[in-house]
């Protein structure tokens, strides 16, 4: 008799797990087309940067719009900010000194923010850049916004308390990377870092001892959101962020719910970008993907008014995508971020070794390891094809699983003994399993050796790292080769440990050509930046370019203007409303 | 955090209604029969222990049998079918994949057959459960015994690390010290074999789960120490070996034995809870922790997936814990229904 | 009893030294980095070499302990990237949170303290309820019900059942709200609707073992003479299993109790991650895979005092349901 109430017991899961495994799956409709072509510019007539803007369609005022996520924001501190939920939150109570008029289909145009330009190249060398402020644009408490504001909030990005946030602007400014010791925040809290200086209260002026024709776009990352000296709490900013944009913070239980109430004293008219639709943002922290997404799919309450941050896990894409009811909710873009194996190239140095590696790579096993077309698409470039003058090409055409014979006539009848280092989490380790196949089945031996998955990126990270390959991902600061190509491939740049060139790649003529494109107008960077990719893949095949991801998000059924951003792959919320 | 909530109870169970009952059997028997005898005639009758036993010895058979079955079966636990899948990465065809080949599906994404993976992990599994059960069940004697018979400092001292160790979070601990523990043994450039994770796992089992043996044999030894039997060897100048194993562990060998096989099962749900956090066995080496851990995000659109390594969890687990409770049954009279 | 109650306390004090002794010697001597996450893209050694000496990591580690210890018990100075001044408990800043480890915890623990309490009331009834009538019915089909019950249960693990649940109750039937944590003291409806699923599945998985522990308990009660004896005496049934039974057959119940509430207000890992609940034990996951080491320190710290808490409470109990254990 026990047996039998625990069979019983036994059958109930059975039935509940096997409702719905009845039918075929014949693979139909489970292709996804996400091609499309980037177009970046920055803005030339001074109209682009005037607000208001343009209405979204549809939208209203009112209602609570509601963000859900994994894992709390890392820092809402602007001058801290850099994680990418951080930087598609700041925009809602953070302005800058410049910033992305996007159409979420890869449209760019980068305007003033709060400048009244996206910047004025004073002598046309990229040595002096001079900002013009807006009229009319102010704190969260009704003061003024002037350039000493916006000064003191990139002055205290110096300050090594402060850390996590951009060092473009301050390693310009101080020509080193050791920024925060060329200039001590602490001591000189009145003054400002050297280069910097504002004139006037409508003048911001940066001069640089080096051309740094990037700046318009470094000033677009939150490093240069103003603030007021005595606003500055030090790290309890992150607690509280003190608002000039159109929300500001009501309530911030940290770690759990982040609320953010409408801004009164933002204006409309000087904002180029940003709406103020919804009364409420609500940030809600802690369930998990799977959780989030369910909880969007189910579309319950509040929940119909949601988005879940994080992306359609790939255990629930078939769910989703095979949804004729829920195509209307979802959003399918590709994103900057790019991921790459990288090859050490101080170890690996048999350039016919690493071009082997480019030819056995099979793409397509790849996608399906790692969660299906919605996950990720394959890339076979450097630059990811969301990055201003991309050209689509491929150095080692193999199709789409590989040529395993014409990889095999590379090595030449030998077998090199490569270790794979990977972080143990599932996602790395499912990567690890994949190419130690595929690779093996092209006549590598491939050790696989898992690092711990928090010390993995730092361990890579050091130029005597042990290991030959690794997963590597890079996701732009700015949809530009200069922030791609040079930091990844500058050989003059290796250094003990933090190296962003994990190839440690380095060649003199390569190291000459960024020079000579750096110091080009930005406009006329993107064919060059296009035509070195190609060929520091032909000549050195640094790396093999695996895969983007790609941003699948499913948001609830009042949930109205959530975009992909062109420029960070992830939720935009300056259109977002809530429908009635 | 105890490893499991069913191993600490059952050992609970045991000792509250153990004391002495390695005479008590006696009384029933006509003939003449050890206890052992009696309990082996008690447990023959019971036909949901012998169901059980038939589950456990079909189990084990299977996880001996791995080599002859994928030698039959035709594929290897690695092996990749990922034509099978479609775009998203999921098993073409009905309900996972299943056909004549692959009679379980196919994993979604690595597209591996999930049969013989299955068959693999549950040897993985079975290794690990039975080698961390022998393990904590002879320090747990070891330490019970010395601590019961000898008492005074050593008593005290075995107590203490006792409670200590029951103090220390053991999920928290496992997941931070696991994936370093590799990077004491192997060079940087060395692949860290399945055998060696396979052995971490165990010892992190072996380190904490002893307290509970422990703690029930000191009580079954602290019952015995004052009886005349024990007295009159003593007396009679026997040394501490013979004393131990001779003396008091032939008596309190039956709850010793529930306990083990309690324990089993609770060491394998324990390798999936450690899997579900993060910590064990990389993907690489079949085991059903791992297995099930990856297959539960895919309930709602791979339901097969979770199935079969589901259902076959619940009945290896299910089938000892009627076993054990079975065993208790025969072996202590006085509880049985 | 004052003599026992010092002599526990001081042996449970012992203990608690030694755990934050081993746990600290274990932590912060792994290979690991504190400062790594500190620059995501760009990190120069040169700035990570001194903001690991500001931070200490470069002292001897007994001179890091006695650190850590003074401000658990005194407060310290952290310095102006931790915070500034940390009072007592000090248990150091976590750069994973941006926050000081108190306040993190002063967060988490009214979750876990949620999740836990309840789910451990429920329990107990449901389980002793289960297991006493099924001694007091023995071989009735009552008793084999709870039986198969208490098994099935006992076989089961909570990431199965609570995976199967939330599926069915809640994203396909939609009968319960998504799990998530609402403060007693905000919504009592909400706190409640929010846990009921953790509660209920907490209970099903372990009041399995309950049954089992208090059937068997009561049947070899039942057996016992003086119970006979208060029988014999006229006794009315309610009056002898409810007052002299139940009572001797509850201590067992009591010490794995005990023990089972101090683990699993140490953080109750799988359930938290199963229904997506931010308590101690995810923060103790989350604190391990962000290299946080003064998280970790802190939850390895409190789930260790919580279970010798329990241990001392148990002690504390058996005197006061078990006439026959006298205090030493």
């Amino acid at each position: 008799m026990r047996p039998r109430a625990a069979v019983a017991a036994g059958g109930a899961i059975a039935l509940v797990v096997t409702l719905g495994a009845c039918s075929e799956n014949t693979g139909d409709g489970t292709t996804v087309d996400n091609t499309r072509q980037q177009t970046g510019v920055i803005a030339t007539d001074p109209k682009d940067s005037l607000g208001p803007a343009a209405e979204v369609a549809g939208a209203q005022k009112g209602g609570t719009f509601t963000i859900i996520r994994e894992t709390p924001i890392s820092h809402l501190d602007p001058q801290r900010t850099y994680s990418f939920a951080g930087l598609m939150a700041n925009p809602l109570f953070s302005r800058y000194l410049t910033t992305w008029k996007d159409d979420g289909k890869g449209g760019l145009v980068l305007v003033g923010d709060l400048a009244e330009t996206p910047g004025t190249n004073v002598n046309s060398d990229c040595k002096v850049w001079e900002f013009k402020i807006k009229d009319g644009v102010k704190f969260e408490d009704g003061t003024p916004i002037t350039s000493k504001e916006i000064a003191y909030g990139i002055a205290r990005s110096f300050n090594p308390d402060l850390a996590g946030g951009p060092t473009y602007v301050q390693e310009w400014l101080a020509d080193s990377p050791e920024y925060d010791t060329k200039w001590d925040f602490k001591k000189n809290q009145t003054s400002l870092p050297p280069g910097l200086t504002a004139p006037d209260p409508k003048t911001l002026r940066f001069e640089f001892a080096k051309p740094r024709c990037d700046l318009p776009f470094a000033v677009s990352l939150p490093t240069s959101a103003p603030l007021k000296a005595d606003k500055d709490t030090g790290v309890n900013l992150d607690q509280r962020p003190f608002s000039s944009g159109p929300y500001k913070v009501a309530k911030n239980q940290a770690g759990v719910q982040l609320t953010l109430d409408r801004n009164p004293h933002w204006d409309a008219a000087t904002d180029p970008v940003r709406h103020q639709y919804p009364d409420q943002f609500v940030w809600s922290f802690g369930p998990t993907a799977d959780a989030a997404n369910n909880r969007v799919i189910a579309d319950n309450g509040a929940d119909q008014s949601a988005v879940a941050f994080n992306y359609v896990p790939s255990s629930l894409v078939a769910k989703v995508a095979q949804d004729a009811a829920l195509k209307s909710r979802t959003i399918l873009s590709p994103t900057p971020s790019a991921n790459q194996l990288v090859i050490n190239n101080q170890r690996v140095t048999d350039l016919k070794i690493r071009q082997a590696l480019n030819y056995a790579i099979d793409r397509d096993g790849l996608i399906k390891a790692v969660g299906g077309q919605t996950v990720a698409q394959p890339m076979t470039t450097l630059m990811p094809s969301s990055t201003i003058g991309y050209e689509a090409y491929d150095a080692y055409p193999a199709g789409a699983n590989g040529n395993v014979d014409k990889a095999k006539e590379l090595l030449g009848g030998k077998t090199p003994e490569l270790v794979l280092g990977v972080a143990d989490n599932t996602g790395e380790q499912k990567i690890a399993i994949q190419l130690k196949g595929n690779l093996e089945r092209a006549g590598f031996k491939i050790t696989v050796r898992n690092i711990p998955d928090d010390a993995k990126l730092d361990e890579v990270k050091k130029k005597n790292n042990p290991w030959d390959l690794y997963i590597g991902n890079w996701a732009a600061d700015w949809p530009s080769g200069a922030s791609i190509l040079p930091v990844l491939y500058d050989g003059r740049s290796i250094k003990a440990e933090g190296n962003s060139n994990s190839a440690f790649f380095n060649d003199p003529a390569i190291n000459a050509e960024f020079d000579r494109i750096l110091a080009l107008e930005p406009t006329k960077q993107g064919p060059e930046w296009a035509k070195l990719d190609q060929k520091i893949m032909k000549e050195h095949a640094p790396v093999v370019p695996l895969y983007v991801d790609v941003a699948y998000l499913v948001h609830g059924s009042k949930a109205g203007g959530v975009f992909i951003s062109s420029v960070f792959g992830y939720p935009s919320f300056v259109n977002a409303h809530v429908k009635k | 955090m105890s490893l499991s909530p069913v191993e600490g109870v059952a050992l609970a169970e045991i000792e509250s209604t153990g004391d002495g009952d390695g005479d008590a059997p006696k009384a029933k028997g006509f003939v003449g029969r050890s206890p052992g005898q009696l309990a082996w005639v008690r447990l023959r009758r019971d036909r949901t222990a012998m169901i059980s036993a038939a589950m456990l010895v079909f189990f084990v058979l299977l996880a001996f049998a791995v080599p002859l079955i994928q030698a039959l079966y035709g594929v290897g636990p690695r092996e990749q079918f990922q034509d099978r899948l479609d775009g998203f990465g999921m098993p073409l065809g009905y309900a996972g994949g299943i056909t004549g080949e692959h009679w379980f599906g196919l994993e979604p994404g690595l597209g591996r057959d999930i049969f013989i993976r299955m068959v693999h992990g549950l040897r993985t599994s079975l290794f690990i459960a039975f080698a961390a059960a022998v393990i904590t069940a002879a320090l747990g004697i070891l330490l019970g015994t010395l601590a019961g018979y000898l008492g005074g400092w050593i008593d005290a001292v075995i107590n203490w690390i006792t409670d200590l160790t029951l103090a220390m979070p053991f999920l928290i601990i496992a997941l931070a010290l696991t994936p370093t523990v590799a990077l004491r043994f192997y060079g940087q450039r060395e692949a860290v074999p399945p055998a060696f994770q396979i052995g971490v796992l165990i010892s992190i089992f072996a380190l904490f789960g002893w307290t509970s043996t422990a703690r029930l044999v000191r009580g079954q030894v602290i019952a015995l120490r004052e009886r005349e039997f024990v007295e009159a060897a003593r007396a009679s100048g026997a040394g501490l070996g013979h004393m131990l194993f001779r003396q008091l562990l032939p008596n309190i060998w039956a709850p010793i034995l529930v306990s083990f096989s309690l324990a089993v099962p609770s060491y394998i749900t324990s390798e999936a809870a450690l899997s579900f956090i993060g910590v064990g066995l990389t993907d690489e080496t079949p085991s059903f922790g791992r297995m099930i851990y990856r297959s539960l995000d895919y309930l709602q659109t791979d339901p097969s997936y979770v199935f079969f390594p589901g259902i076959t969890i619940f009945a290896l687990v299910l089938a000892f814990n009627l076993f054990g409770d079975a065993l208790r049954d025969a072996l202590d009279p006085k509880s049985s229904r | 009893m004052a003599r026992f109650l010092v002599k526990r306390l001081l042996s449970a004090g012992l203990t608690l030294f030694a755990v934050s002794v081993f746990s600290f010697l274990m932590f912060f001597a792994l290979p690991r980095d504190p400062v790594s996450g500190m620059c995501p893209k760009n990190c120069n050694p040169e700035r990570l070499e001194r903001v690991r000496q500001e931070l200490g990591l470069r002292d001897p580690l007994i001179s890091q302990y006695a650190g850590y210890m003074k401000g658990i018990f005194t407060g310290r100075d952290l310095g102006s990237a931790q915070g500034g001044r940390c009072d007592a408990p000090c248990l150091g800043w976590s750069y994973a949170n941006n926050e000081a480890v108190s306040d993190t915890l002063a967060r988490v623990l009214p979750v876990t303290l949620s999740i836990v309490i309840p789910a451990a009331i429920l329990w107990l009834l449901l389980g002793v309820g289960l297991g006493m009538v099924s001694a007091l019915r023995r071989g009735t089909w009552l008793d084999r019900v709870a039986i198969g019950f208490s098994l099935t249960g006992a076989s089961l693990q909570i990431y199965f059942v609570g995976a199967v649940l939330l599926l069915v109750l809640v994203y396909n039937l939609r009968l319960l709200p998504v799990p998530s944590y609402t403060s007693l003291f905000d919504s009592p409806a909400k706190w409640a609707s929010g846990l009921v699923l953790a509660w209920v599945a907490l209970a099903f998985l372990y009041s399995a073992i309950y049954a089992r522990l208090s059937r068997a308990q009561m049947l070899e009660t039942l057996s016992e003479d003086y119970v006979r004896t208060a029988r014999a005496k006229g006794l009315t049934k309610p009056k002898v299993y409810g007052r002299h039974a139940l009572r001797a057959a509850i201590t067992p119940v009591v010490t794995i109790a005990g023990l089972d509430v101090g683990g699993a207000l140490g953080g109750t890992v799988i359930t938290e991650t199963t229904f997506g609940i931010q308590g101690l034990g995810r923060t103790a996951v989350n604190a391990v895979s962000d290299g946080d080491l003064p998280t970790i320190m802190a939850t390895v710290l409190i789930a260790a005092v919580f279970v010798v808490l329990a241990n001392v409470v148990v002690d504390l109990l058996y005197a006061v349901i078990d006439p026959r254990v006298r205090l030493r």
